[in-house]
């Protein structure tokens, strides 16, 4: 068994009239267990400079099955432009847009066909990095 | 204007051959500016009952498309009790107790009160605690009718 841990940190000195900081651990488990996920993908560096709806990381039964416990981390490594941005959309739902230098860290529910997809807001080379931890 | 920072540190010393550790840190800003922060948030704490998905966080016209980052841990410590989130209907993915999640949260509101992306939430195996905060911009008061 690994211990895999994901750490969290939300801070804010000026947004309210106290700090507002937020932190949290997550070890990352098997589904109903607490035996650590064993699998992952490691990080996975990718270049994207069409404009077009693609396939960030394809899911079917076989690697990432369905209601198991998956996460996935997605980075946009690129210096932040006020006008350039991915969508991240979970079989054409869209999620939300990450601009350069924003991440997110989520589950995945799995299944054939929920694949994790990106959507560039122009051609402009972006560099995705991403990782998958799953059982 | 206000600076707030989410890090994340991902780190196992034994998944991998050699130790595994990344680490990123962004600033939370306004959609379409690269110098002005967010400067509202909105933060909860709630049981969620078994049988029943509840809207954690109702999409809004006026969240639609703008910077909203929602985090939410489930504080449960049975391993068996998760909750799973969905959008629209849309089955996102399953917290585990003690998992944490932080997404961008794009608030499509489909031209209508009926396809709205809002985040929602469902305990099984027993009533989940969770946490939850929206940093986010866009949000207007309703004025009051009551």
């Amino acid at each position: 068994m690994a211990t895999t841990t994901a750490t969290i940190t939300l801070s804010s000195a000026d947004m309210m009239d106290n700090a507002i900081s937020i932190s949290n651990t997550a070890t990352l488990t098997t589904a109903d267990t607490a035996t650590g996920l064993t699998e992952t993908t490691g990080l996975a560096r990718r270049k994207f400079a069409s404009s077009s709806k693609v396939d960030l990381v394809t899911i079917d039964n076989t690697d990432i099955p369905t209601n198991k416990s998956t996460k996935i981390f997605i980075r946009n490594t690129n210096a932040r432009d006020a006008s350039k941005y991915v969508i991240i959309l979970l079989n054409s739902q869209e999620i939300g847009r990450l601009y350069g230098g924003d991440w997110m860290f989520m589950p995945l529910l799995g299944g054939s066909g929920e694949d994790v997809e990106i959507d560039p807001s122009d051609t402009t080379e972006t560099i995705i990095e991403y990782m998958v931890f799953h059982e | 204007m206000a600076t707030t920072t989410a890090t994340i540190t991902l780190s196992s010393a034994d998944i991998l051959s050699d130790a595994l550790s990344v680490s990123a840190t962004s600033t939370l800003y306004k959609d379409a500016s690269t110098s002005t922060g967010l400067d509202q948030v909105r933060m909860g704490r709630n049981e969620i009952a078994t049988g029943t998905t509840f809207d954690l966080l109702d999409a809004t016209a006026a969240g639609e498309d703008k910077s909203n980052w929602v985090y939410i841990v489930n504080k449960e410590t049975d391993p068996t009790y998760y909750v799973l989130i969905t959008m629209y209907d849309k089955g996102i993915g399953r917290l585990y107790s003690g998992d944490w999640m932080y997404i961008p949260w794009g608030q499509g509101y489909g031209g209508g009160t009926a396809a709205k992306d809002d985040i929602e939430i469902e305990a099984f195996n027993g009533t989940c605690t969770v946490e939850w905060a929206c940093f986010h911009e866009g949000e207007t008061l309703t004025t009051q009718a009551d």
